[in-house]
């Protein structure tokens, strides 16, 4: 599937930690304003390869083309400033500082503009919540409450991509529908997902490409709707006997 | 009655400089978990630059200032460029050691570089010994302190209200997260150094006014160290509190104890009241307990 239109394209990409090798050989991309899922299971790689693009770890080879720019070996406030963000597993608050301070700190990613007033209306919008919330202190918030914050914080950047890593990760049910009822929304202010996630069903459900990684490779891709049929999906990853 | 007033008082001003001192020490510790035992030293440098600016070049105090800052910050860019910088993933111990070797470095360069110089900075008024309501109060220590309560406040809106404040605080509170919602650490510790730097200026200037200057300025450095263990490494209203307690404490031991045990017992009193803290309160009267799992 990758194709030179792509907003973000992975090609070749090899990551390892010490001689432990994560990603190996992996090649994706990411169509503008589209969400795109990577689905497996713990330890294939999922996490890394967002940590790469991000510019947390870096690569032994490959390349991650965004915009036509080779984000390798940019640091990670570079990599942020071209509005590709990364919402981490566990969710990064800042809980020591209150929520609309978590959001002024997304706006960092403009550089030197300190107005985020249209930034902060469509947070509000989004997540009516953070909005009657906004004096708190971020570590006060419910598991949802925090996941919505980080996502939002995320969103004050305007990214023309948004990394999501387990978006679901300890959340009841309610909550977990709550958050991927929000994540097609956000492709609407032309900002494309990518999206790691446990939860199989409901990434394949939202998305409209998805890879399945394992040990570290692609080992299947295609239409969300295609691989949610897939038999050898069904069994391995949406518990289908 | 009168004696105790006068001793609270005294401790209450010396106790705003001490507070100067800390923060920088404590602004250093938040940023990036380093202790920075050499802040006797960064003291002691900023007003021997004042001193040098007045001394050696003749631009009057307050172009001796502006000096001392400019020189200061330049140390302070120097150090975290030159040392910190590639230093960065290495382990914190080894960042402190490098604290260390830093207030040597420094002590041995100010002797070679201000050699001949008078360290002493003259204050520009002669002021008159107060008196008010029937307590004696000295007029150096009350100016002083004034400038220092000046600065910490200059200080506290810095970190509350701007932008540059907002992403130190972020930094504090998370390198990861602050790195990943796009601010440049590497700028911000430059900033935090530089901010050492101007506030070394301005709290060793404040000392040699107060104490007549020249002499161990830099062991303004071992008050800090019972300050931020009593208010808790980590906050800046317990550092604040804890300088304004370990200074009328040096004051009522030195008014009440030292002529009766012959002198020097209120050097040591803030220690033993950093080791007691230590045993009943770990993390200080102020401080966060760690209770994140790391």
């Amino acid at each position: 599937m990758p194709d030179s239109s792509a907003l973000l394209e992975v090609q070749d990409l090899h990551v390892s930690y010490g001689r432990i090798r994560a990603v190996q050989g992996v090649s994706i991309a990411v169509p503008d304003a589209a969400v795109v899922a990577l689905i497996g299971a713990n330890g294939a790689g999922k996490s890394t390869l967002l940590r790469a693009i991000s510019g947390l770890i870096r690569p032994r080879r490959g390349v991650i083309r965004f915009l036509g720019e080779d984000l390798v070996g940019l640091p990670v406030h570079q990599v942020v400033r071209r509005r590709v963000v990364h919402v981490p597993e566990g969710r990064g608050m800042l809980a020591r500082m209150s929520v609309l301070e978590n959001l002024r700190l997304g706006g960092f990613a403009h550089g030197g503009r300190t107005d985020l007033a249209p930034e902060l209306d469509r947070v509000w919008a989004l997540f009516p919540v953070l909005r009657d919330r906004r004096g708190q202190l971020a570590g006060s918030l419910s598991g949802g409450e925090q996941q919505m914050l980080a996502i939002a914080r995320a969103m004050m950047a305007r990214p023309r991509l948004l990394m999501l890593d387990e978006p679901s990760l300890g959340l009841a049910p309610l909550l977990v529908r709550e958050i991927f009822r929000i994540i097609p929304r956000l492709t609407a202010a032309g900002t494309a997902v990518l999206l790691v996630e446990q939860n199989a069903r409901m990434a394949l459900q939202c998305a409209a490409h998805a890879y399945v990684l394992q040990t570290g490779r692609v080992v299947l891709s295609g239409r969300a709707t295609d691989l949610l049929a897939a038999p050898e999906v069904q069994r391995a990853y949406l518990g289908a006997g | 009655m009168e004696f105790l007033a006068f001793l609270v008082v005294d401790g209450l001003l010396v106790g705003a400089i001490y507070a100067l001192v800390a923060l920088a020490f404590v602004v250093v510790y938040k940023a990036s978990g380093m202790i920075n035992f050499a802040v006797g030293e960064w003291m002691m440098l900023g007003s021997r630059m004042v001193a040098a600016g007045v001394h050696g070049l003749g631009v009057g105090l307050g172009g001796g200032l502006v000096f001392a800052c400019v020189g200061m910050v330049a140390v302070a860019m120097a150090f975290t460029r030159v040392v910190l910088r590639q230093l960065f993933s290495q382990s914190l111990l080894t960042l402190i050691m490098v604290t260390i070797g830093l207030g040597i470095f420094m002590r041995g360069s100010a002797a070679l570089v201000f050699a001949g110089l008078p360290g002493g900075i003259a204050r520009p008024l002669p002021l008159e010994p107060l008196t008010v309501l029937g307590v004696p109060v000295s007029a150096e220590k009350l100016v002083a302190a004034a400038i220092a309560g000046a600065c910490i406040v200059a200080l506290s809106w810095f970190f509350r209200g701007s932008r540059t404040g907002l992403a130190l605080r972020a930094i504090a509170n998370d390198q990861q997260v602050a790195m990943s919602v796009g601010i440049d650490l590497h700028r911000h510790f430059a900033i935090t150094w530089g901010l050492v730097g101007v506030l070394s200026v301005l709290a060793g200037t404040l000392w040699s006014f107060v104490t007549g200057g020249g002499f161990g300025v830099e062991l303004l450095g071992l008050k800090v160290f019972p300050i931020v263990i009593v208010g808790g490494l980590d906050s800046f209203p317990g550092t604040i509190v804890g300088a304004f307690a370990i200074g009328i404490l040096e004051s009522l031991t030195a008014g009440y104890v030292d002529p009766v045990v012959g002198g020097g017992f209120s050097h040591v009193a803030s220690y033993v009241v950093l080791i007691a803290t230590l045993f009943v309160r770990p993390y200080g009267l102020f401080g966060r307990t760690e209770i994140e799992p790391r």
